[in-house]
């Protein structure tokens, strides 16, 4: 059988590159679907031999956006080897800055990452605006700015812009394509939108400077946190830069509740047929995270912790990543090398050695049947896994928590969809809105829960007492994690001597971005392609829209290939 | 960043570049050689590798300098000094993570928020993979990029801009 390759491979700073093929089959539909990541980096080698109190420092510059997470998941594995627990304190602020990051990345990726695959901007210009303001208090009543007089204004500014060329950071996308179905109107206020989610951003990671000292790369610490929490002192966080934080919490639930959820929810009532499209693997995991009663007690989350498989709603298998049963990665189609005999390996005794054995840039296209990419392949007691707010809401849905299931209810109610219809690419970018509901719920519950306790005269904030590295064992180990905006984030350290041994982060693009797992099954982006209809393939904007709904940490290059090989088109996707 | 009532410093120096990425830090580390010589009109920042999430720290200065690791293929440690930073780093229209300067200016210019002065030093760099530390050429041209920078910022704190605004909407 012949088949039409799409190729989608752009330069980043951070996570390296994604590269997608994808083979049309005659039906113009893709057959086939490999993701690779497409540059070594090999972070982890920084960290051997550093003081692990350190680690969260290097740790948070890994990824340019995520850097709360990648800093919570190091404080946590050292915590976690050493037998420290934080104070009370410690945990609430941890979780109000990993809630604040989880709201402003959700609220970013919609707007300015994932709605132009959705949104056309030029259409916009074509818009009435007065129409454009009955449309926005019909789907949003609450939001003051929808009057014709502020989207004459946005319009005008847009069109500016536009027309001095600038119209850059707005092209990763196909305008004018067949696949775009919003009304000028709807485009119109999606673009305003996108204007006041940008001013907005600015605006919440504010609580990130108060709690962790500056932004970005707030200060984290093994024990506790590094800020000092007196109400009534002037050289703490008092009463006055508290109220600060509960001020911007209530602007990020406007925003949530009047902005970002009634224009999710607009565009998705155009785009029925993304229901059904980009279901991909159908089993999902969630380490869980927002501890209410300390890291060590899953069943205190408030995301809660499991795995669902082949969209069973009805089972919640339990998760331990410190099973070497449980959490392998293997490197049958990447391009490392492992030590002799073993095709597996638990991230505690994780490996990383790199053994290319792809073809020399530039190529045409890579080989499915053998090394491929860049990223190793993790799995789950052998299963592939898709991670992120999907797979949350999906295990929190299964488990029965009365809050996710109020939230994910709500919304299929308001589109009038089955729960199956959450199996999709639009599915995974509704669950993303829905679980930002919950966080900034969440967020005004945590700050609420720090008020009390410091009322209560509680202002402990660390646990120093395991500060010194001659209180510690000669060996240790330790496994932190979070869930981070992307997915299940896991780190997973040993510390022999006082220094970091071995450190291996398996992190949430890698699980979604993986390449075949030795048994040919593929990963999560690769399953999730196969089977959607592509119209125009020298445009693959259908493949964008289903990449995007896992809000890669890659930036991702698509490259799509005719019947004969040849090469159709090669987009960068990002 | 100030998360008080109190007026941003006029001028604003931001390093950005990844730490883990050798010579793309080149950025980072004139930042702090600028840094060891504090003045109340300027704020030293380190922005990191967050692109265009850094466009909230634009807003109300009357100058912004950034320090980067620049690819215009000189020679490796070859010192840049661009005036305008808007035509020579495009925006890239790509993901929040890997928006570059080109994305944040342009986030800033939709914003009305761009600085009226837009100055860029930056250093060719030579090694740009995992590791930390800077190449010997690039380390050895950190001095000669802070001086560069000094000197516009010298320019920029002495009075109005000259150079016109790089983007007027």
């Amino acid at each position: 059988m012949t088949a039409t390759r799409v190729v989608v491979d752009p330069v980043t700073r951070i996570e390296g590159h994604l590269r997608v093929e994808a083979m049309l089959g005659e039906d113009g539909s893709i057959r086939e679907a490999l993701s690779s990541g497409t540059m070594w980096r090999g972070i982890e080698l920084i960290l051997q031999g550093r003081d692990p109190r350190d680690a969260w420092a290097f740790a948070e510059r890994i990824c340019g956006v995520c850097t709360t997470v990648h800093a919570l998941a190091s404080v946590r594995c050292v915590e976690d080897a050493l037998g420290i627990q934080v104070p009370k304190n410690a945990e609430i602020v941890r979780n109000i800055m990993y809630l604040t990051q989880a709201v402003h990345d959700h609220v970013v990726h919609f707007y300015h990452l994932h709605a132009l695959d959705w949104v056309d901007v030029v259409s916009a210009l074509s818009a009435d605006p007065a129409a454009t303001a009955a449309l926005n208090q019909k789907i949003s009543p609450s939001w003051g700015l929808a009057t014709p007089g502020y989207f004459k204004d946005v319009a005008a500014t847009l069109k500016k812009f536009v027309d001095s060329g600038q119209l850059g950071l707005f092209a990763n996308a196909y305008w004018g394509h067949p696949a775009y179905k919003l009304p000028p109107e709807a485009n119109l206020m999606a673009v305003a939108h996108y204007l006041e989610a940008l001013k907005w951003q600015r605006e919440i990671v504010k609580i990130h400077t108060v709690f962790g000292g500056k932004n970005p790369h707030p200060n984290y610490l093994v024990g506790g946190m590094a800020c000092a929490i007196d109400l009534d002192s002037d050289n703490a966080i008092n009463i006055e830069r508290l109220n600060l934080v509960k001020r911007q919490i209530e602007r990020a639930r406007e925003i949530v509740e009047h902005l970002y959820i009634p224009d999710l929810l607009a565009i998705a009532s155009f785009y029925p047929e993304w229901t059904k499209i980009g279901g991909g693997l159908g089993s999902f995991m969630s380490y869980g995270d927002v501890p209410q009663r300390g890291i060590d007690d899953p069943s205190g989350f408030r995301f809660p912790r499991g795995v669902v498989l082949d969209k069973n709603l009805a089972e919640v298998l339990p998760v331990d990543p410190r099973d070497p049963q449980q959490i392998g990665e293997e490197i049958a189609h990447s391009w490392y090398r492992y030590p002799q005999g073993k095709d597996r390996l638990h991230p505690w005794d994780g490996h990383t050695e790199p053994a290319y054995s792809g073809p020399k840039p530039p190529y045409q296209h890579l080989d499915e049947q053998g090394a491929y990419s860049w990223l190793k392949t993790p799995r789950w007691k052998g299963r592939a896994v898709e991670v992120g707010p999907l797979a949350r809401l999906i295990v929190g849905y299964a488990a029965g928590n009365a809050e996710i299931k109020e939230v994910v209810d709500g919304a299929l109610k308001a589109l009038d969809l089955p729960a199956t219809a959450l199996f999709s690419t639009l599915g995974r970018t509704a669950a993303r809105g829905l679980e930002t509901r919950l966080c900034v719920r969440w967020l005004m519950d945590e700050f609420d829960r720090l008020i009390a306790n410091l009322k209560a005269g509680d202002y402990s904030i660390s646990d120093t007492r395991l500060w010194e590295p001659k209180t510690w064992p000669a060996r240790a180990k330790g496994f932190g994690f979070t869930e981070a905006p992307r997915g299940s984030l896991g780190h997973w350290i040993q510390i022999a001597d006082g220094k970091i041994a071995n450190y291996q982060c398996i992190v949430p693009s890698t699980w979604n971005a993986s390449p075949r797992d030795a048994a040919g099954k593929r990963g999560a982006y690769e399953e999730s392609l196969v089977g959607t209809p592509v119209a125009k393939p020298d445009q693959p904007v259908e493949i964008l829209r289903t990449i995007h709904s896992f809000d890669p940490c890659l930036a991702c290059a698509s490259h799509l290939y005719g019947p004969d090989g040849t090469r159709l088109a090669e987009v960068v996707v990002r | 960043m100030a998360a008080g009532p109190e007026p941003p410093a006029p001028v604003l120096v931001l390093g950005v570049g990844n730490l883990l990425l050798r010579d793309d830090a080149a950025g980072l580390a004139v930042l702090a050689e600028l840094a060891r010589d504090p003045d109340p009109r300027v704020e030293f920042l380190d922005g990191g590798t967050q692109g265009r999430a850094l466009a909230g720290h634009l807003g109300g200065r009357r100058a912004l300098v950034v320090l980067d690791a620049v690819r215009l293929g000189a020679a490796p440690g070859t010192v840049h000094v661009l005036r305008d930073p808007l035509g020579a780093a495009p925006p890239r229209g790509g993901s929040a993570h890997e928006s570059n300067v080109g994305d944040l200016l342009a986030a800033a210019c939709l914003l009305g928020e761009l600085p009226q002065a837009v100055v860029l030093v930056g250093i060719e760099p030579a090694l740009v993979q995992t590791g930390l530390g800077l190449s010997a050429k690039v380390a050895a041209a950190v001095p000669a990029a802070a001086r560069a920078a000094q000197a516009e910022l010298a320019r920029l704190c002495a009075g109005v801009p000259e150079e016109g605004a790089p983007c007027t909407s």
